[in-house]
Parts: structure tokens; C-alpha cells; sequence
């Protein structure tokens, strides 16, 4: 079984989470390979090629379609669907990337969920006589509340209103996406076949989030960093606001006891914008390698691995959301602070990429293309100006189109 | 003009004929034997992996054809006019401004690292106490992975939490306020300075090891002649040490041309595109060939580099090939 770093210590999180499972079936042994994110790609890709691999492997949500359009993945059956309710369980966004845009088949169970939300310092809204409620309510009032809460100094130090990385992050596309979303615009054209970033939804969202760096509201050293820093700098008292995913609550109860972040943050939905506040949604699922000799025994360990208490016991160990909606809204995980609760609700507007094969390729365009918005925003070199914008996004299409016309 | 034969010498070519005969009828084979498994290494370990490059360079092998590998559609050579000539290639895209960065990136580091590396070596190339151990020392950028080279200096150059700026600013006062490295043009001096960093101390030691082998007399006589140090080094120095800096200038370009790891551990986050700047051409090619998933056009445009760097060599070789034979 391969995995990818799921937990800090996923070589003895995993097998400890299977134990049971284990337990009830002994004449099976599961050895667990934890891959890293930055070579489990190419690993998983040559497995799926030369169809040699593990008998079950955890997929990052967008890998998913790749891997299955490659025929490295067994399809499940209609009998193996009915067993998990045909997904009825999981959340539709995170169920559908299971499949390929636009062909029949499911291909695995989503195991965990990665969702959004927007973290920020209670005390320093408080200062700046800010009401969050309102803060977030919508993109105007949003941008009212950085102009205001940014400069507040708390405890001694400046703060300023928000961070967001810029070229130098994997991020890139998934912090854009939302306020695309948001805007009525989409990464893609809904037959998947173009990119649809130029549409005038899309421009409008990619002109508001930079103007947010051009107005000084982030400020511009955090455009030379990655997300990993900034949500040290934010948990370090640095910034007001951050989006980010569960795996920020870890970091924040990791701080030192005395520090002014920990009893002091609260999470909110990504500000509505003209149609509606939707936030990402990824994470990873479980499938089983086409070439596996073990196909039965792998299928019955996915479903236990999808199961409502094994996503639970995960999420605990994790600080990932479970997939499951159960699992999601289950005391164990919304009881442990108020803010888990939040990103549950929250997570009711995720929503993920269309899962397209070309997604891995595309993505690497859009990081490339769009991290250069940081550079344009920064007020280095060229200044802002929404033409020198849309000549950027402009270059991205093409780039894009080119990339999805190999798919089509 | 007669030729006349000395007595004898019929007598003499003829014996030396049948032993040449004898010498080629007997073919010795242990040389060979010698030499098969080195050879077979080679085959296994260069030719192969050329020859299944070359044939992939002339695929179309992408995400969608991966599985058929090296049985994937044969396109000929429609790869190469792709990525050299077809300006809506995703591969091609970038490949001018990379070029352009590429060419100057090489021509800078080479020219400062061997420029520093020669200067410290005709500092370190007399006797003053402590001279073992500051040899060691300023090896140490050397043995530093490039990876943890590009790591560091990734924080290094951060414009306000970096200690490069802080240096600049704070202590020295040399600029009065602190600029940013990691962002627009000044990425350029971001990957060159470290690369210099890294590649001037082996340079120092091999200038070091060749400057030891010039004979002393040589200065001796030319310092009773009247030759002062800017002569000597000059007459003398230069010219014993040309086979040796025509050869490091050369490794110089060829791995600059090829320099990877630093871009990639400073700006390789997100997707290892440094800005307009930065882009060198193997970080352009293994994002837009492998991350795009056109494993055919990156083998087209690696056999591309690998001819041209192929004839830059033979150019190179053929127009110094007397300096590096030359003795010292």
C-alpha cells in the first residue's frame, strides 16, 4: 500500500489505523510505503505504466483522473459501488473525483478532504473595530476590513491584513480558484475542452485578489514566500487574516502556550462574491492498482479505509477533514474545537476541479502563469494595470489550450 | 637522384618483414579482455539509454500514449519542429527569454568563478601560517549539495527576514533601502551569486595544484631579468596555467548550460517558474516537457541541447586544441 505523508508520522499513523482491520482478517499482511508529494508522482505514474505497483495507493484528488485515463486503476463494480451506496456517504464534490470528466466509471473512495477557509485574528478585528460577521459577508466588505485592520498593531507588533503567497507555491491556482468561483467564472469550460480564465467572471476575480497586493493589503515580502512561511508569519502574529485548511489548527495548538494566536483565531467562509462563496475542496482518495494480485483483499481494505470510524480515527491523527459527511459532522472531530465544527458547514460549499487527465499538466501552467500576477502586483518593474492583467491571463489560455487540446 | 642500398639492408628489411608478419598474425586478445567489461559498461550505462532517447525523441509520447511507451505513435520528426520552431508549443514557450538567460548566466558565472577561483589561488600560493587550513576552509561552499546551496539562499535573499539585505543595509549602509531578490530582474543576480558561491573553491584548488607545478626557477630568472609581478604572472603564470584554464572554462560552460538545482530549490514550490529573469533552459525543459507530461518533445529538445552542446566541444577543443597540449 502506498501512502503519501497523511500525518507527521504516517509509517506508524497507517498501519496503527488498519490494525483493526488487520485483526479481522489474519492471513493478510499490508506493508506500507509512505511516498513524499514531490516524487510520488513520478513513482506512481511509472507504476501505472509499466503496471507494476502496490495493490492500493492514496491519489491526490486531481492526480485521480490521470492515473485511471492511463489504465493504471481498477474500475470498481457495480456490486463493489453498491456495497459504499454509491457514494452517497461522501461528499458529491469529493465523489466526483473519482472519475474522468465525462466518462462512466468510479475508480476508488475519497479518503480525506482538504477545505478552505479564512483564518483570522479575532483580537486584531476587535482592535480595528471590525465585525467579522460582516467582514466576510461579501467582497466589498471584505476589502473594507483589510483596509482597516491593516497597520493595527496588537501586542506590540504591526500587523498587517492579509497573506497570500505568490510564484514560489504550489498554491497558487487553489487560492485563486475560489474567488473565481465566486465570481461566476470557472478554471474550465463546462465541456472541460478550454480554459475559461479570460471569461470576463474570471477576469473580474483575478483583478480584485491582485488589487489586494497592489493596494498594500498583502503586503508585498509576502509575495516571495510560500504558503508553508506565511502560515508560520500568520500564526506567528505576522498577518490578520490567511486562507488555509485544517492542517493550520495543528500549527496554531503547536505555538507556544503564550501565544497571542492561540486562544485569539476563528475561521469564516471565503467572502460571498456574486455568486456565492464556494471554497476549495481536495484531499486524496483510495484506489486499487489495475496490476494488483491481490484485487479482493485491496478492495476490502479501501472500503474499511472509507468506512465512517476509520475516517474519523484519521482525521484526529491528521488534522485533514474526513471525506465522508458522517465521519465530517461526527463529535469526535467536530467537538474538538469549535473552529472544526466551522470547516464542516464550510466544507458544504467546497468544491473541487473538474477531474480531467490534463489537470496535472494544466495545473503546472496556471501555477506558472498566475505566480506572475505576484510579480505584476508586487509594484516591481511594470506596474498593475488591468491590460497588462489580461495580456497575462491571455498568454495563460493559449498556454492552457494548447495543453487540453492533446486531451481532446 | 639514385637511392643506393647499403650492404646488408635487403637482408635486414626482409627480416623485419616476417617478424611485422608475426607480429600481426599474432593477435593478442587480452587487451581486449581488458577493456570488454569497461565497454560493455558504457553500452549499458551511455548507448542505450541514448539510442531508447533518440527513438523517444521521435514518439508522440505523452500522458495519453505513456503506456505504450516506446511502442507510441512514431511522429518522425514533427517533436523537433515543434519545440524549435512552433511558437504554440507549450514547450517552445519561454525557450528565448531561458536562452537569453542562459547565455548570460553561463558567460558571468564562468567568468567570476574562474576569476576568483585563479585569484585565490595565486593568493594561496605561497606560504603564510594558517595556509592548510584556510585552504580548507574556503572549500567548504564547494562540498555544500547545490540543492542546500539553492535552499539557503532562498532565505538568504528573502527581502526583509534574509541576511543578505540586512548585511547590505543595516551594516554596511552600501544601499538605503532593501530591494528584493526574489522577485523581477534582480532574480537574475539571485541564482548567478550563489552559483559563483559554489563553483569558484574547486576552481581555487585544481589553478592551486597547477600553480604548484610551475618551476620556481622560472621566476627566479625572470625576476633577475627585471620582470615585476603583473610581467610575471603574465609570461609566465598565464601561459603555464592556459591548458588548465581552457579545460576548467570549458566544464565551466557545459555545467552552467546545464545548471538545474538552484533554480529549482529556490523557485521550485510552485511550478519551478523563477519569472521572466530567472528561467534557465533545464528548468524550462523539465517543467514544460516532463510537468506537461510531452516526454516526446522533451527528448527532442534534450538531444537538441546534447548536439548542440556536442558541437560547442568539438569548436572548443579544435581551437585550443594546442594550448591544451601544450607543456608548461
Amino acid at each position: 500500500m502506498w501512502v503519501m505523508p497523511v500525518t507527521a508520522n504516517a509509517q506508524h499513523d497507517v498501519p496503527n489505523l488498519i490494525a483493526p482491520w488487520l485483526a479481522r482478517h489474519p492471513g493478510v499482511t499490508v506493508r506500507v510505503t509512505v511516498l513524499d508529494w514531490e516524487s510520488g508522482w513520478n513513482k506512481i505514474t511509472a507504476a501505472a505504466a509499466s503496471r507494476r505497483g502496490p495493490d492500493l495507493l492514496e491519489l491526490g484528488t486531481t492526480w485521480m483522473p490521470a492515473i485511471a485515463a492511463m489504465g493504471g486503476l481498477e474500475r470498481l463494480s457495480a456490486a463493489q459501488l453498491a456495497e459504499v451506496g454509491n457514494g452517497a456517504p461522501y461528499y458529491p464534490e469529493l465523489w466526483k473525483t473519482t472519475q474522468v470528466f465525462g466518462q462512466p466509471g468510479v475508480y476508488g473512495l475519497p479518503w480525506y478532504a482538504d477545505v478552505r477557509a479564512a483564518f483570522y485574528r479575532t483580537d486584531v478585528f476587535r482592535q480595528a473595530g471590525v465585525d467579522p460577521k460582516q467582514a466576510f459577508a461579501d467582497w466589498d466588505a471584505f476589502h473594507a476590513a483589510l483596509k482597516k485592520i491593516n497597520g493595527t498593531t496588537v501586542a506590540g507588533k504591526r500587523v498587517a491584513a492579509l497573506a497570500y503567497a505568490g510564484k514560489n507555491d504550489w498554491n497558487v491556482v487553489h487560492n485563486l480558484a475560489p474567488w473565481i468561483w465566486n465570481a461566476g467564472g470557472d478554471v474550465l469550460s463546462p465541456d472541460a475542452k478550454h480554459s475559461a480564465l479570460d471569461s470576463p467572471q474570471a477576469l473580474r476575480a483575478i483583478d480584485f485578489y491582485s488589487k489586494l497586493a497592489v493596494e498594500g493589503l498583502v503586503p508585498s515580502n509576502a509575495l516571495e514566500k510560500d504558503s508553508d512561511i506565511l502560515e508560520g508569519a500568520w500564526v506567528g502574529g505576522d498577518y490578520g487574516v490567511i486562507f488555509s485548511g485544517p492542517w493550520l489548527m495543528r500549527r496554531i495548538f503547536e505555538s507556544p502556550p503564550g501565544s497571542v494566536v492561540r486562544s485569539n483565531f476563528d475561521v469564516a467562509p471565503y467572502p460571498a462574491g456574486p455568486h456565492g462563496h464556494a471554497t476549495f475542496f481536495g484531499g486524496s482518495n483510495l484506489a486499487i492498482f489495475k496490476g494488483s494480485r491481490h484485487k479482493a483483499e485491496a478492495w476490502e481494505l479501501v472500503k474499511y479505509l472509507g468506512g465512517k470510524a476509520p475516517q474519523v480515527q484519521l482525521a484526529l491523527v491528521s488534522s485533514m477533514m474526513p471525506a465522508r459527511i458522517d465521519a465530517a459532522n461526527d463529535p469526535a472531530w467536530t467537538s474538538r474545537h469549535p473552529v472544526y465544527a466551522k470547516l464542516t458547514a464550510i466544507a458544504a460549499d467546497g468544491r473541487a476541479y473538474p477531474p480531467i487527465p490534463a489537470w496535472g499538466p494544466l495545473e503546472t501552467v496556471y501555477t506558472k502563469h498566475l505566480g506572475q500576477l505576484a510579480e505584476l502586483s508586487s509594484g516591481i518593474g511594470e506596474p498593475y494595470s488591468v491590460p497588462a492583467m489580461k495580456a497575462l491571463i491571455a498568454d495563460t489560455v493559449v498556454e492552457a489550450d494548447k495543453v487540453l487540446e492533446e486531451a481532446n | 637522384m639514385t637511392a643506393v642500398s647499403a650492404p646488408g639492408a635487403g637482408a635486414i628489411a626482409s627480416v623485419a618483414g616476417r617478424e611485422g608478419a608475426r607480429r600481426r598474425r599474432r593477435f593478442d586478445a587480452f587487451p581486449y579482455l581488458l577493456l570488454a567489461p569497461a565497454a560493455l559498461m558504457m553500452v549499458i550505462v551511455n548507448l542505450v539509454p541514448i539510442v531508447q532517447g533518440f527513438r523517444m525523441s521521435l514518439l508522440k509520447l505523452n500522458q495519453y500514449t505513456l503506456s505504450q511507451f516506446m511502442d507510441a505513435p512514431f511522429i518522425g520528426l514533427r517533436n523537433y519542429r515543434g519545440v524549435l520552431f512552433d511558437p504554440s508549443n507549450p514547450v517552445h514557450s519561454g525557450m528565448l527569454g531561458a536562452l537569453r538567460n542562459t547565455a548570460l548566466y553561463s558567460l558571468l558565472v564562468t567568468i567570476c568563478a574562474v576569476s576568483i577561483g585563479l585569484g585565490v589561488a595565486l593568493l594561496l600560493n605561497r606560504d603564510f601560517p594558517g595556509k592548510a587550513l584556510a585552504r580548507t576552509l574556503l572549500m567548504l561552499p564547494w562540498v555544500v549539495p547545490t540543492y542546500v546551496v539553492g535552499t539557503l539562499w532562498g532565505f538568504m535573499w528573502q527581502r526583509d527576514e534574509g541576511i543578505i539585505n540586512h548585511v547590505l543595509v543595516d551594516v554596511l549602509h552600501l544601499l538605503d533601502h532593501k530591494p528584493f531578490w526574489l522577485i523581477g530582474s534582480n532574480t537574475f543576480f539571485a541564482i548567478v551569486i550563489p552559483t559563483v558561491w559554489r563553483a569558484w573553491p574547486v576552481l581555487m584548488l585544481i589553478f592551486l595544484a597547477a600553480l604548484q607545478a610551475v618551476p620556481e626557477e622560472l621566476y627566479e630568472a625572470a625576476r633577475l631579468d627585471g620582470a615585476n609581478a603583473w610581467q610575471r604572472f603574465v609570461n609566465i603564470t598565464l601561459p603555464a596555467l592556459k591548458p588548465v584554464i581552457v579545460i576548467q572554462v570549458m566544464f565551466q560552460i557545459i555545467d552552467n548550460i546545464y545548471s538545474y538545482n538552484i533554480v529549482a530549490m529556490m523557485f521550485g514550490k510552485g511550478a519551478g517558474y523563477p519569472g521572466e529573469w530567472g528561467d534557465l533552459l533545464m528548468p524550462l525543459l523539465t517543467r514544460q516537457s516532463f510537468s506537461y507530461w510531452r516526454f516526446g518533445e522533451g527528448a527532442a529538445v534534450s538531444f537538441v541541447m546534447m548536439a548542440v552542446m556536442l558541437v560547442f566541444v568539438a569548436v572548443w577543443m579544435r581551437t585550443f586544441r594546442r594550448s591544451m597540449t601544450d607543456e608548461a
